[in-house]
């Protein structure tokens, strides 16, 4: 056998690194920003850019994609090349990736605290910036399986099966939930409207979880931990079945985000079955992660990589348990709007994502710059404060959450809501924020002692830019199966009918949940009396949706005599039909608005106290934490967009008579000058062309249309 | 130590999976923890039932759920002994202090009080009338085009009667500079 010499580029592994540190602080520290500005609203400085419902798109997008991101090219480029003995496929894709990447970043955070948003969870990002996305992410793909298809292993390793999952699969969930119609550079209507665009949502939102946060982490784990361990991986055959049972189950378990709310029942049990199922595939990537160890615990003691990579797999345990938990409806009926989920995500967030990537950084670093780890101790000392910093996150926000959903869902003994004002739930679980902070702040100090020990280990070192290593050449071998070869050792070294096999296990799961969502009428009973909004809500509604309120506020009353009794009549799919895009929400930091406009109604407000709250909500309410928008009764409504809007609505089939978008900026004058007259009569003087005319013209006509459905058929 | 070491050893020798080497990673045979595809057998089978017993037995609907929900509470309320035709004013001090923490607790002040948002309470002028059981009424049932929120399911009839003493008792002529102007006609 020809023994053929090669170099690993380790420069590309350097840029992804470098890269996942920087965007990692400053994530974590817009993450310290927005927890301050939940329990002290004054922290959003009454500037548009500052506000809690811009950053928090920003918090979570940083996160995932540009730390969480970065990690996972960084765990890929260096662990791709060793385990098939090749340099990557082309310098060239992976600066291209690197700094397309870098580049999409940067424009994700100047466009989301601008307001340019599609206000779907961690899809904000406008149609521009999707397309680029895109295109970088086919360059990702085309570098990883034309490293693959050079390679001098016979076999794939466990570890790029997860990789070749996350690609293909976040292909489809990106392309097919980021579909919008541009109306100009910076704005955009999903395709979808209402409950399909929340099961298409949530398709995509879970299994950006599964595969971009999960699946290629198991990938880094496979490679990192063995390897920091020097163990041998504790079960090849649990790899084989939790790694096709994660992938081919995960892709179903998306309506578990939508229970007990306006989505066919069907379909919700899909969400928790599937969820159910999901925990032992799950656990089975633990459970190989923590037997790996065995043999090697009296060195966990000692080395700080494998702290951070036990806590690390076991953070993703808990968080896999909890899911399924989650998932189950009467759980869901307590947790969901609830500081729960973010709990939950975050133990996700800072323990799984978190500590494997620091883990892996801590390992791969003085290999790279062919030195050692500056201090040892130091690591230590991150993972300690690191960890600390997880419990008193999280704890707190359990305790809050269990807090704030009993309270809902008191009753006096006279039959009415034990605390029927909303802001007295929230009042109550205010300690808890102000130990949230503590904790993260913790976890931010970890972060920066992580810095400087990676920064000084670089210093003593010199980056091997490409270093050496050999390997025989792949020598030909017949595509058929050999004898006593097991089918999936056949598939393993035939990386085409591997991927193909990979795509159609995620694929199934989508296409029976969403096809029948989109093309079965009666999954959407029409409701009459619910028609397009004018072109002033319409106007309005895009306001709601570039100030991020759905981070704060749900728009969906869910089946419960205490949310009924609190918001009035609970949400229908028919009652959303022109939203695009959905706005339904998935934490209530304040009350939901689904009924907000209904005369009469649990929670109407007169134009006068809308003003008012917008302007300075502690003015109408002592207590409140949101944040003053002051910027929409000084700002000028954009009319002439209007037409544009309106014809864009038609293209997705809201049904504006004709030529309507001629009409449009008339008619949004008329009602405009109506409401500010309404609005002088009470002694504010306001022009009728600022955008909080608009804004409230949308509160006004929230939940409205199924109330006169019904005194009309009366 | 030793014997740890020569225990892995073994463990390794026996199980290694031969020809497994993924840059010097090494797999072993071992078969998956029995517990654990015990359990995950079992929510395959638990999902089988889940499914049939909602969508082929047709178990309860979120919406069968709710009517019964709402049927037992209706069943467990209590009954309204007066309304606003034969309701009385209070005039002890212990219903007025407490209508006057009501009047706090359920903030009627952010519209009725320094944000003017609402009519002012202090002077003689009435939209909808100073008598007893309108003043009851208005703060039961609510004024739907004002936007005045009804407080039917906040409050229980005992404490909308003491509220409405404390605004009709206490709050007359305790307007400040700040009050709102007269609104809706006079009263004596």
């Amino acid at each position: 056998m020809e023994q053929q010499t090669f170099y690993y580029d380790n420069k590309i592994v350097r840029m992804f690194g470098g890269a996942t540190i920087l965007w990692g602080i400053v994530g974590v520290l817009v993450g310290l920003t927005i927890a301050t500005q939940l329990a002290f609203p004054d922290a959003n400085f009454s500037l548009p850019w500052l506000t809690f419902g811009r950053l928090r798109p920003l918090h979570t997008n940083a996160i995932i994609f540009a730390f969480v991101g970065n990690g996972i090219f960084t765990a890929a480029y260096y662990s791709m090349q060793r385990l098939l003995k090749t340099r990557m496929y082309s310098d060239l894709l992976g600066r291209f990736h690197f700094w397309g990447w870098q580049l999409i970043i940067v424009a994700a955070a100047i466009t989301l605290p601008l307001g340019f948003s599609e206000a779907k969870e961690y899809a904000e990002l406008e149609w521009p910036i999707d397309i680029a996305v895109v295109i970088v992410w086919i360059a990702f793909g085309w570098n990883m399986l034309g490293t693959i298809a050079i390679r001098r292993t016979r076999h794939i390793y466990v570890a790029i099966w997860f990789f070749i999952s996350t690609f293909i699969t976040i292909a489809v969930l990106y392309l097919v939930n980021n579909l919008s119609l541009p109306v100009s550079l910076w704005k955009s209507y999903s395709v979808y409207a209402g409950v399909q665009d929340g099961l298409v949502q949530w398709w995509y939102g879970h299994n950006a979880v599964a595969f971009f946060l999960t699946t290629p982490m198991l990938g880094l784990m496979y490679y990192f931990l063995p390897k920091a361990a020097n163990r041998p991986v504790y079960s090849y055959k649990l790899s084989i079945i939790h790694f096709w049972a994660l992938i081919f189950l995960y892709i179903w378990a998306g309506p578990h985000h939508l229970l007990y709310q306006a989505l066919p029942g069907w379909a919700q049990s899909m969400g928790v079955v599937f969820s159910v199922m999901l925990l032992m595939p799950s656990w089975g990537g633990m459970v190989n992660g923590l037997l790996t160890l065995r043999g090697a615990w009296d060195r966990v003691r000692d080395s700080a990589v494998l702290k951070f990579f036990v806590v690390g797999v076991t953070a993703y345990g808990m968080s896999t348990f909890e899911g399924p938990l989650l998932s189950i409806k009467s759980v869901n009926a307590i947790s969901h709007f609830t500081d729960w989920t973010i709990a939950h995500v975050h133990i996700g967030g800072m323990g799984w994502n978190g500590f494997m990537i620091f883990g892996m950084i801590y390992w791969l670093w003085p290999r790279i710059f062919d030195t050692k780890l500056k201090s040892e101790k130091l690591a230590n000392a991150h993972f300690w404060i690191g960890t600390l910093g997880i419990i008193f996150y999280a704890v707190p926000l359990y305790w809050a959450a269990i807090t704030q959903a009993l309270m809902w869902k008191e009753f006096t003994p006279e039959g009415f809501l034990a605390y029927p004002n909303f802001m007295e739930t929230v009042t109550q679980i205010l300690p808890m924020y102000y130990l949230r902070i503590v904790g993260g702040s913790l976890y931010i100090i970890g972060f920066l002692m992580f810095i400087y020990n990676i920064i000084a280990t670089a210093r003593s070192g010199k980056l091997i830019a490409n270093e050496e290593a050999s390997a025989p050449a792949l020598e030909k071998m017949s595509k058929k199966r050999q004898a006593g070869e097991t089918p999936h050792r056949w598939v393993e070294r035939r990386w085409v009918p591997f991927t193909i096999w990979a795509f159609i296990a995620i694929i199934i799961g989508s296409i029976i949940e969403i096809v029948p969502m989109l093309m079965v009428k009666s999954n959407v009973p029409t409701i009459s009396s619910v028609t397009p909004y004018t072109p002033l809500e319409l106007a309005g509604r895009d306001i709601y949706v570039r100030e991020g309120c759905y981070t704060c506020h749900s728009q969906q009353i869910r089946p419960f005599r205490s949310e009924t009794e609190r918001y009035g009549e609970y949400s229908k799919a028919g009652e959303f039909v022109y939203d695009h895009p959905y706005q339904w929400g998935s934490r209530r930091m304040g009350p939901d608005l689904a009924r907000e406009g209904v005369k009469g109604g649990k929670i109407y407000k007169s134009n006068a106290w809308h003003y008012n709250h917008m302007l300075r909500p502690q003015d109408v309410n002592p207590e409140s934490v949101m944040p003053p928008y002051p910027w929409l009764i000084s700002d000028d409504l954009d009319m002439d967009i209007i037409p544009a809007k309106i014809r864009a609505m038609q293209s997705l089939g809201v049904p504006y008579p004709d030529g309507y978008d001629q009409k449009a900026i008339n008619e949004a004058s008329i009602q405009a000058k109506a409401l500010a007259a309404d609005l002088a009569n009470n002694n504010i003087k306001v022009e009728y062309n600022k955008e909080i005319i608009a804004m409230i013209a949308y509160l006004q006509r929230l939940g409205v249309d199924i109330t006169k459905g019904k005194t009309a058929s009366r | 130590m030793a014997t740890e070491e020569k225990y892995d050893q073994e463990t390794i020798n026996s199980k290694l999976m031969i020809d497994h080497d993924y840059d010097g990673i090494k797999e072993l045979d071992n078969p998956p923890p029995p517990w654990l595809m015990l359990i995950f057998y079992g929510t395959i089978i638990w999902s089988v039932f889940y499914l049939f017993y909602y969508h082929v037995f047709d178990g309860p609907t979120q919406e069968d759920e709710y009517n019964t929900e709402m049927a037992e509470a209706k069943a467990n309320m209590p009954k309204n002994v007066f309304d606003e035709n034969n309701i009385v004013l209070l005039s002890d001090a212990a219903s007025l202090a407490e209508g006057e923490k009501l009047f706090a607790s359920k903030a009627c002040d952010a519209c009725h009080g320094a944000t003017n948002i609402g009519p002012n309470l202090t002077d003689e002028y009435w939209i909808h009338g100073n008598k007893v059981g309108e003043v009851f009424k208005v703060i039961k049932y609510g004024v739907a085009e004002k936007g005045m929120t009804p407080f039917k399911g906040q409050m229980t009839d005992k404490q909308i009667q003491q509220v409405t003493s404390y605004i009709l008792v206490k709050m007359k002529g305790a307007a400040t500079a700040n009050t709102k102007g007269p609104q809706g006609d006079k009263y004596e």
